[in-house]
């Protein structure tokens, strides 16, 4: 399947559980149509790497996720080759080899022999494809999600522009691989440090900010269907309020959407300051922001 | 189309954003795959190429504004507007009666729509030392331009307001005040920009100082001189350096599984079992951890140093088999319980009341090292590194080096960490000359960034 226009994303990003702002649908259908990856930044929490999934959902394709940290290689990120199913394989062929090398007149003969079967062992049999590599293989189209690449070190990040660039990867062993369809590439980024002009230049960007009052309503509606329109808006309301609060972490989609499920649990019908304060554990992730949301409870309910 | 796009990137490039020209070919390019004709589409199009970090996309968001907003009517769309022939001259008469003053015609240009020459002109009065006046790192500069350009607009505005009424003759009242309110905004908007733009370039981020701005601000500082506030820095510091050092330890030690085959190794271990590899290595292998034992001078100026080093040492704790600590001034006794029943910065003030040590005697290396030979001398062994931190200031007593020697012999290594200044190393009665050819290293060690390089080495 295939976006035809803005509109359709949208709609088909909704069927898939995922509301978006115009923004996103405009960057998604672009990337589709132009085939260049999605570099989103944006707070945590407001549905990042939610988009990939629901992209992949709605095209009806993979996600195959690589998930970055400080330390991430070649070796987790491509291919690694499986070095002890190569000598089990190599001990339980033995006699087989035996048989190749027999009657062989020198020593010489023998290793060119064995040499000329080389390939049974450098093969994809003893490859084990890390996500890049996955995802360059897929004989059907793929959406590759590389998570948090602010989180890799500055060689990783060039290496993979290489590998986003050309969509192709070289096994020394086996040749270049190329892409046989081009993936829909997500990376995501946390803005925990900049990322290079290079790479910048070379993908879409998009920055998820905290949604409208009207979509993030949507958006709770949505997940929690059940909710009671009034509290929902409520809800809306008061989140909204206290992100406006000078905290260490602001309380985000996700949080709302948890905040709305306990809420539903409590059986609760209305939002007053004592509800708020007993809940409030779902939403402040910090003592400091606790307290200080407490102290202004009035401001938050009006 | 394009050209609209054109003037608007050398816009943004005068107001500091880069663009790439692939930037802008992309763009170009995307544009036609979608319905210009919406708005949000057109501008996330924009955004999404020309604004690829949050701080720059204030700055676009504010551009933009500029540009497809308040200067709309003038991007060359609208020449049927009524207005445009009356604000054409004008601002040709204005232009003619000003005699070159490049702001003033940067003003008018902004008036007219062509925002260009502002946008240069402001952009240089946010550069530090830029402009003329001032010297090095001073900010007078780029304060007399923005001087100059709100001057300017004000004249401007005198002026207008004067030639608006000038014409009452010639033009129609509705004209004139439709003007007058159109000139208007534009200044308004002219100053907003100015006075706007200061702030909004440096996002709302959250101003916790980084691992890098807290190492920045305090590295350089001995560590005699630190006041109260800044030693609290200091831990914190240390805290990120300690957890990050962990960090890389323990992915050192997850890596040894992976990456390349150690075939030789392999296939030595595989002749045991007649030649089936039933145990890989590989060619990582992760150091051997040491074991440490620290010898602190408590004495006066020494102990600030040794405080932090012990702080590190004892957060580092998994990276090292063992860690023994003791502390002296004249006579030594172990701290090494303390630190390890209480919680590091405790420990550290209960090291210091309640070691049984003289306080007030006068430091003696010689008798701290006789002690250390009668009683402890066993727990050095060759994978041991011990670690001296002192002055080696022995008030002219025997400095014994000769045990120092010794204990040398049964280490692995000797490290002396000297905090005080190196200028003052051999002077007086300092000892370092006759201990220094007993260390396998001597460093000094005065401030953060020298502790925190030798922490290092040693963990890594």
């Amino acid at each position: 399947m295939k976006f035809k226009s803005v509109e359709h994303v949208r709609t088909e990003l909704k069927k898939a559980d995922y509301i978006c702002s115009k923004t996103i649908a405009t960057v998604v259908f672009l990337a589709q149509a132009t085939q260049k990856p999605v570099l989103v930044e944006g707070p945590a929490g407001v549905g990042k790497t939610e988009l990939s999934k629901a992209v992949a959902r709605s095209l009806e394709r993979e996600l195959i996720r690589l998930q970055c940290y400080e330390g991430l290689d070649e070796t987790k990120a491509l291919y690694e080759w499986e070095y002890a199913k190569q000598l089990l394989y190599t001990q339980m062929v033995k006699e087989k080899i035996d048989d190749v090398i027999k009657g062989a007149d020198s020593l010489s003969d023998a290793v060119d022999r064995i040499a000329s079967q080389e390939d049974a062992f450098f093969s994809e049999r003893f490859i084990q494809p890390r996500p890049l590599l996955q995802a360059i293989s897929a004989t059907r189209p793929v959406v590759l999600l590389v998570d948090e690449v602010d989180k890799s070190d500055p060689e990783f990040e060039a290496f993979l522009l290489e590998v986003l660039s050309d969509f192709q990867i070289s096994i020394p062993e086996l040749g270049t691989r190329k892409a046989v369809n081009i993936p829909f590439v997500f990376l995501t980024s946390n803005d925990s440090r900049d990322m290079s002009d290079a790479l910048k230049r070379r993908c879409i960007h998009l920055y998820i900010d905290y949604p409208e009052r009207e979509l993030e309503l949507e958006i709770v509606k949505l997940k929690i269907p059940q909710i009671d329109g009034q509290l929902a808006r409520c809800l809306v309301d008061t989140i909204r309020n206290i992100r406006d609060l000078n905290l260490k972490k602001k309380p985000c989609i996700s949080e709302t959407l948890d905040w709305a499920q306990s809420l539903l649990a409590l059986q609760v019908e209305d939002l007053s300051p004592e509800i708020v304060a007993e809940t409030l554990n779902v939403i402040c992730k910090h003592r400091a922001d606790a307290n200080q949301v407490a102290e202004k409870m009035e401001k938050i309910i009006n | 189309m394009i050209n609209i796009v054109l003037k608007f990137v050398s816009c943004c490039r005068l107001a500091g954003l880069r663009i790439s020209t692939s930037e802008v070919l992309d763009c170009l390019d995307q544009l036609k795959l979608v319905d210009m004709l919406d708005e949000k589409q057109f501008a996330a199009v924009l955004r999404a190429n020309f604004a690829k970090s949050r701080r720059e996309q204030f700055h676009f968001d504010r551009l933009y504004d500029l540009f497809f907003h308040e200067l709309r009517q003038e991007s060359g769309i609208s020449h049927g507007d009524p207005l445009s022939e009356q604000i054409q001259d004008t601002l040709v008469t204005l232009g003619a009666e000003q005699n070159g003053n490049k702001t003033q015609q940067a003003v008018l240009d902004f008036l007219n729509g062509d925002p260009l020459a502002f946008l240069e002109q402001m952009q240089q009065g946010f550069m530090p030392g830029k402009g003329q006046g001032g010297g090095m790192g001073s900010n007078l500069g780029p304060m007399i331009q923005r001087l100059e350009l709100m001057l300017q607009i004000n004249a401007v505005d005198d002026m207008l307001m004067q030639y608006i009424s000038d014409q009452r003759d010639r033009m129609q009242w509705e004209t004139r005040r439709d003007l007058q309110t159109l000139f208007d905004a534009r200044l308004a908007s002219a100053r907003r920009l100015l006075t706007r733009q200061g702030q909004s370039f440096e996002d709302d981020r959250t101003t916790t100082p980084s691992y890098q701005q807290n190492l920045d601000r305090l590295g350089d500082i001995h560590f005699a001189s630190l006041i109260r506030k800044e030693v609290a820095g200091m831990r914190d510091a240390i805290d990120q350096l300690v957890r990050k050092l962990k960090d890389t330890v323990s992915r050192r030690y997850a890596a040894k599984n992976r990456g390349a085959l150690d075939v030789k190794k392999t296939l030595r271990r595989a002749a045991g079992y007649q030649g089936i590899p039933l145990v890989l290595f590989f060619r990582h292998r992760p150091l051997r951890k040491a074991k440490i034992v620290t010898l602190c001078d408590v004495s006066g100026s020494v102990w600030s140093a040794a405080r932090f080093m012990l702080n590190m040492l004892y957060s580092l704790q998994d990276c090292f088999t063992q860690v023994r600590s003791f502390v002296f001034v004249a006579g030594l006794d172990e701290v090494t319980g303390i630190f390890k029943d209480c919680e590091i910065n405790e420990a550290i003030d209960k090291a210091l009341k309640e070691a049984q040590i003289e306080y007030n005697a006068a430091t003696d290396y010689g008798l701290t090292f006789r002690q250390f030979k009668r009683d402890y001398m066993e727990i050095l062994n060759k994978k041991t590194t011990l670690i001296i931190i002192g002055d080696g200031r022995s008030n002219y007593s025997n400095p014994e080096e000769h045990i120092l020697n010794e204990m040398r012999e049964r280490c692995r290594r000797v490290i002396w960490l000297n905090p005080e200044t190196q200028y003052f190393w051999f002077t007086g009665d300092s000892e370092m000359r006759a201990y220094q050819v007993c260390c396998h290293e001597v460093r000094p060690c005065q401030n953060l960034n020298q502790l925190l390089e030798f922490i290092q080495s040693l963990v890594l």
